[in-house]
Order: C-alpha cells, then structure tokens, then sequence
C-alpha cells in the first residue's frame, strides 16, 4: 500500500475460520482489518469504526447480509461492498446488485482473485476521494425526492408536506429513504425492523406502526385515508409515489 | 406465482374435477331416468309387460354408476394427496440442496483459502500449526457431512443394525466425550446416573456415536447463551431408561416440535436464509433410535427456554 493511513476492511462472516483466514491475508496485504460476527455487530462496527470497505457474507445468523446490504445502503451509497456468499445461483447475485454491492464472489474463492479484487474497489474509492467526490461526510450526496406534492431532501433532512416544512430525524430519514426506493414493493414489519433498524429484540413492530403514522401525518392530505403509505394487511406497508398511476 | 398461475392450482384442479364428477353422475342419473320415464311410458301405451324387470333395473343402474364414480372420486383424490406430498418433498429436497450445499462449501472454502495462503506467505511454525489445527477440523467436517449422507441410505434400511457390541452406556458416552473434546471446548457437559446401575446394551458403537454428536452438536449450535450447558441424564421409568439431554439452547416452538424428525426438515426457511444444516440429522437420530429398539422423543418449554431430548430405550434388553 502506497497510502501512509492503511484503508480499513470490515469483514462481516460468521464462520469463524473463513473469516480469520480473511482477517490474515488482509492483514498480510496491508490493510486494518476487523471481523464481525453477525450483522447486528457488523452494522454496529461499521458506524462506530467507518471501514473504507466490506466483505459481507449473506448467510449469517439474526439480521441475514442483503438486509445489512440493504440498511447500509440506506445511509451510504458509496462504500464499496464486496459479497462473499456460497450462493452461487443467479438470482442472489442479481438480488444483491440491484441492493447496490459492488462485488460478488462465490465460495469457494480464489484468494488471489478476491484480493485483487479488493485493492481495485479501494483504488476506485481513492479517485473519487481525490476528484473531491467523495463527500466523506455522510455519503448521502445530494438527494432529492419528490412525490405527490412532497419533496424530502434527504441531504438536509428537510421535508416538505401538506404542513409545510418539516424537520426529519435520522431514523424517519431512513426509513422514508426505504419506502421511496422501493415503490409499489411491499415491506413487511419485519423487514423494516430489519433494515431500519438492524433488528434487536428490544424493538417491537409496533414501533414501525409510530413512525408510519408520523409519516402519514407529514405527508398525506389526509392522514386517515392514505394514498402514498398504504397499509397491506397482515404483510406490513407499500409506499405509492404516484398513487393514480400504479 | 403469475396472474393465470392459480388456474393450475392442484387444488382448483381437484375442486373442479370434483364438480365436474359429480355433474356429470347427476347428469347420467337424470337422463337415464328421463329415458326410463319414456320407455315406460311408451311400453304404457303399447301395453306391453316389461315394467317390472325395467323399475329394478333402474336403481341397480344408478347404484353402479354411483359406485364406480365413487371409486373415480377416491382415485382423484388418492393422486391429490400423492401429489401434495411429492410436492412436500420436493420443496424439502430444494431446502436441503440449498443449505447443505453452504454447509459443504463453507469447509471447503476455508481450507483453499488457507493451502493459497500457505503457498503464498512464509509463516511462522506456530501460526503454522494454528492453521493446521483449523484445516484438519474443517476436513473432519467435511468428511462427517459425507459420512451423514453414505449413511443415510444404509440407516434408512430398517434391517441395517451393522455390528452390535456390548457396551456399558454411561461409560460409552463418556468415551465419546473425550475424544470428541474439541467441538465441545467451550460448555459444560455433565453426565449423572443417579441410581448408579450399570446399563450395558448391545449397541452399533458408530451410530450410537453419531446420535450422541447430532444431538450434543445441535445443542452448542443452536444456542445463544454464553456457556452452553447440556446436562446428561439416566433415569429408570417402568420397564424403560430414559436417557435425557437436557439444554439452555434456544429451544423450539411447539409448531415444530413434531417436524423436526422430519427428513430435510430445518426450521425456518432456505429462501430468506434462516434455515442451517442439513436438516438430516435429527432425521438419523430417530432412525438409529429405532435401530437400537429404542425412540427418541423432544419437548421443550417454547422459544428461547431450552429443549430436552430423550433416548428411550427398553430397560434390560439385553444381557
């Protein structure tokens, strides 16, 4: 590594000897490197640590990898992440790219592949970083939503509704970003427990069914008969950007 | 499923072939008896005499055809049922493609990454024997996976007992205790015989072996409390021991309870990835269970409160 401050990796993979195989031959390479667990830790270490780059298994236990995909993506676009999975079927590489991974590499690897791999997703971060790109503040960029008569900027977490403006916080921010990336697709309670929030036990599905209400309340000409956050019974919500036109 | 997917539902399909029997019953009956009534009529007005023979004739008609549409009915429904469970099965054999293909891979990964990184760096004697260490267990797992699959088609075979030796039972699993220390480094297995009798039974020793692995195995794996306990127990009931495995695992709901003996069944799903294993082990336990004459039964108090699993075994059935 060229770089005087050494990129740091984090690999989230539960088996253990994979993942200190990994955490070896990265280190090896000159990178800092931690290994998570599971996903509830993974995301945990990637807001308090700010890897440059994730290796993410897919099947791990409590919060499964595309919802850590799909939870990280929410709040940074940009951070290079690299799926390992032993999935190696269609569907599950294309269910991950279009949750926004970077990579995907099926188990077996070849470690000279993966590792290549790895330092080119890194060196495509630093041009960014050098072409002022970067925005390493949050990685929100500017983001601008608008539907039906509302606009959510989601770099000012500002809002506009039938109320006027609207302050968001953090988590509304998210979950909102949720909704309006997946129109039309339904997203049970739990998934949104799940992505929102990283799901641990302590939250209850009521609390998605708050912030729901919030959101009707910010957003809906009437909140009593929504027509953006719709509620699918015994499945969870659906957000509809042009309600007439779906 | 698509729009017009539901049309081919199988059971649209059997609603409506139903229908259609039964329409079709109704229809011959109506006109057979339409055509009677006219024959009837018509051997009235020619005076002719036959009424008797013709009136009997009519019910035996409709009793026949009622039989042999009955005996269409049950076919239908027979291949119904049939189709179901094949259907069952299949999707049971998709989830034990899916997950134990993870489970075969997952060795196989970590020890080609481990030989590239062999043939890669000059390391240390001692990070050397780490990763040996780390290597030879992962062989050791796959070869057990193997191992789970030759047998299965052995065990499945009820007249397989293999060779029986007479074995002391609470010093067979101690035996196997030891020399499987490694999986269990890090919980606490006890084994008690209150009443302190010596049970000997004729025993295939490597099943027996292999029921104890699942079993102990599923009670580290499926378990979230920082030291796994199991606790191993004899206890003499009417004419049968019980050996019980008691642990602080994750227990299971009591919907479950009854599948999980079930072949390729895992708990939770493939497709959101929940699921783990081969869904073949506790299948192997039931079956090397019955092997030994014995069953295995599992109870637990619900999610999260543990699970107990019982061997029982005939008391004094040998020696």
């Amino acid at each position: 590594m060229n770089d005087s401050i050494k990129k740091r990796i984090l690999v989230i993979e539960d088996e253990k000897h994979i993942a200190e195989g990994l955490k070896l031959n990265l280190s090896l390479q000159g990178y800092d490197v931690t290994v998570a667990e599971n996903g509830n830790t993974g995301l945990k270490t990637w807001k308090s640590w700010q890897p440059d780059l994730i290796v993410l298994d897919i099947m791990l236990p409590g919060i499964d990898g595309l919802s850590v995909l799909r939870s990280i993506r929410l709040e940074d676009e940009r951070i290079p992440i690299l799926i390992l999975s032993a999935k190696a079927a269609t569907d599950y590489k294309v269910k991950g790219l279009a949750y926004g991974v970077d990579d995907y590499l099926t188990k077996p690897f070849s470690l000279e592949e993966f590792l290549l791999r790895v330092d080119r997703l890194l060196t495509r971060l630093s041009w960014y970083e050098e072409n002022g790109m970067g925005n390493a503040g949050d990685g929100r960029g500017q983001n601008i939503h608008t539907f039906g008569d509302n606009r959510i900027d989601f770099s000012t977490l500002i809002a506009h509704g039938p109320q006027g403006e609207i302050q968001l916080t953090d988590q509304e921010a998210k979950l909102l970003k949720l909704f309006v990336t997946n129109p039309g697709k339904p997203l049970s309670r739990q998934k949104l427990l799940e992505i929102g929030w990283g799901y641990t036990r302590g939250t209850t599905t009521r609390t998605v069914d708050n912030f729901i209400v919030r959101f009707r309340k910010y957003f809906e000409k009437n909140p009593k008969k929504p027509v953006h956050f719709r509620s699918l019974r015994s499945i969870g919500y659906v957000f509809y950007s042009n309600p007439e036109t779906r | 499923m698509t729009r017009s997917g539901w049309l081919f539902h199988p059971i649209l399909i059997l609603i409506f072939s139903i229908l259609a029997l039964g329409t079709s019953l109704f229809l011959y009956i109506y006109w057979y008896i339409e055509a009677s009534t006219g024959l009837k009529s018509l051997v009235k007005r020619f005076n002719i005499d036959a009424g008797q023979v013709l009136e009997s004739q009519t019910w035996v008609v409709i009793l026949v055809l009622s039989i042999l549409v009955g005996i269409i009915f049950m076919g239908i429904f027979i291949i119904f049922v049939y189709n179901v469970k094949t259907l069952q099965l299949y999707r049971l054999q998709h989830n034990f493609i899916n997950s134990f293909t993870h489970e075969l891979k997952t060795p196989v990964t970590a020890l080609k990454l481990y030989l590239e990184t062999f043939a890669k760096h000059e390391l240390s004697r001692e990070d050397q024997l780490k990763y040996i260490q780390y290597m030879l267990y992962d062989t050791g797992r796959l070869s057990d996976d193997i191992n789970r699959i030759l047998n299965l088609a052995q065990i499945e075979s009820k007249s397989y007992g293999g060779e029986l030796e007479t074995h002391h039972l609470e010093n067979a699993i101690n035996r196997f205790l030891k020399n499987n220390s490694r999986y269990f480094q890090h919980c606490r297995i006890s084994v008690s015989n209150p009443a302190g009798n010596a049970y000997l039974y004729l025993i295939n020793p490597s099943l027996f072996n292999m029921l104890l692995m699942n079993i102990l195995t599923n009670a580290v794996k499926y378990n979230n409390s920082k030291l796994p306990e199991i606790e191993i127990s004899f206890e003499e009931k009417g004419k049968k021991l019980y050996i019980s495995f008691k642990d602080n695992g994750i227990g299971i709901d009591k919907t479950e309870k009854k599948k999980i003996f079930k072949k390729f069944y895992q708990v939770g799903s493939s497709d959101d990835m929940s699921a783990r294993g081969s869904g073949l082990g506790l299948y192997l336990v039931e079956h090397i269970a019955r092997i030994h004459k014995g069953r295995i039964m599992m109870d637990s108090p619900g999610l999260g409160k543990g699970s107990t699993f019982t061997l029982i075994l005939p008391l004094k059935y040998s020696l």
